[in-house]
């Protein structure tokens, strides 16, 4: 299965009909606006998502069923998400913003070494078991920061 | 008859810094470049590569290099909203119309954009692969530039060599990964890095990616 097959299998299913090619049918719900619980539509333009087997986490309140809506910040989340993933089944680690995140910027993390969190601007990659570098990404040095506090 | 395709190990010096932006820049990747460079021709590109390819996978390593030096460059591009548009390239509305005309009075519309690259030092360039080394050396040969930002003197080619070498573009000598090998075709050491990753050319389109076997990004 790849990157798109799992996007839509765990997530872009409960969003958008699934045709034609998979990166076709990845892009479409990654685009186009969806119904939220309040009654209006929007893209997926803010907050975060997690895709994984079975139940996929995401911060926008959707109508959509089949996903579970979480309130937590996307540092929260990831975090939790990295500290109980047995490395096992992959995960795609996603962040909205005004703009849709681009196909070619969706990626499965598979290896606790090499994390990658998705977004308009780019794709941030970085190893969980080890201290960020000086010249890590955000995400990474939030999570860490977080981690030592806690 | 004699022996077209063998083992080899390909090095370049470089003249000037380098800009891969964290890929592989893979030996195929490279000669599919310049094939296309020279012809035009896409499907020739990533068909007519001289290495060893079995099941789709190019026996060609990525390249390693020793950083002596990292650093940063932006350069700022600027949108000329007079010049003619090819509007056959540009993505299309539900109304199979471009997004919307460029306009000629908002800055926004046609300002200057920064692009950064991080850009590295290295004395040489080396790749390990099966294929034919005279066929290599002629496309290589014809190179003086490589990587991105060609055009602004980064990655200037000084020297190259191609030598007989001990490794087949795959894996290395403890079985670890020189390439992106999806995870059913790697026989080597199964703790190596997994990666989702392009493993073929054109290794840009999302639709070539797999989970791969993995060596770090350059």
């Amino acid at each position: 299965m790849n990157t798109f097959e799992f996007f839509n299998e765990h997530f872009g299913r409960h969003l958008v009909p699934i045709e034609g090619e998979p990166h076709e049918a990845t892009h479409h719900a990654l685009s186009t606006s969806h119904k939220l619980l309040k009654g209006t539509v929007s893209r997926l333009s803010s907050g975060w998502a997690i895709v994984r087997p079975g139940l996929s986490s995401v911060q926008l309140k959707l109508a959509a069923t089949g996903l579970k809506y979480d309130t937590r910040t996307r540092i929260e989340s990831f975090m939790e998400e990295l500290d109980t993933w047995n490395g096992k089944e992959p995960r795609i680690f996603l962040m909205f913003d005004k703009a849709p995140v681009p196909i070619s910027n969706v990626f499965l993390t598979v290896d606790r070494r090499l994390v990658r969190i998705c977004s308009p601007a780019g794709v941030e990659t970085f190893n969980a078991d080890v201290p960020p570098p000086e010249d890590a990404g955000g995400i990474q040095k939030a999570i860490w920061k977080r981690k030592s506090f806690s | 008859m004699a022996k077209t395709v063998d083992k080899i190990k390909v090095t370049m010096s470089l003249g000037s810094p380098i800009v891969i932006n964290g890929g592989y820049m893979t030996l195929d990747a490279l000669l599919a470049g310049i094939i296309f460079d020279q012809t035009g021709d896409i499907e020739k590109a990533h068909s007519q590569i001289p290495l060893a390819n079995s099941h789709g996978l190019w026996h060609g390593s990525a390249a390693i290099v020793e950083k002596t030096d990292m650093g940063r460059t932006a350069f700022v591009a600027n949108l000329r909203a007079m010049h003619d548009l090819d509007h056959e390239l540009i993505a299309k509305n539900k109304y199979g119309k471009v997004h919307r005309a460029i306009g000629l009075t908002r800055r926004s519309d046609f300002g200057a954009v920064m692009n950064s690259y991080k850009s590295f030092s290295a004395p040489e360039i080396t790749w390990y692969a099966t294929g034919d080394a005279a066929k290599v050396e002629a496309l290589l040969s014809a190179v003086e530039f490589i990587g991105k930002r060609r055009a602004s003197g980064y990655g200037q080619v000084v020297g190259l060599r191609i030598e007989d070498g001990d490794l087949d573009g795959i894996t290395g000598h403890f079985g670890e990964p020189l390439r992106p090998v999806p995870v059913e075709l790697f026989s080597g050491d199964k703790t190596a890095l997994k990666a989702d990753t392009a493993w073929r050319p054109a290794y840009w389109h999302p639709t070539n990616r797999a989970i791969c076997f993995a060596p770090e990004v350059v």
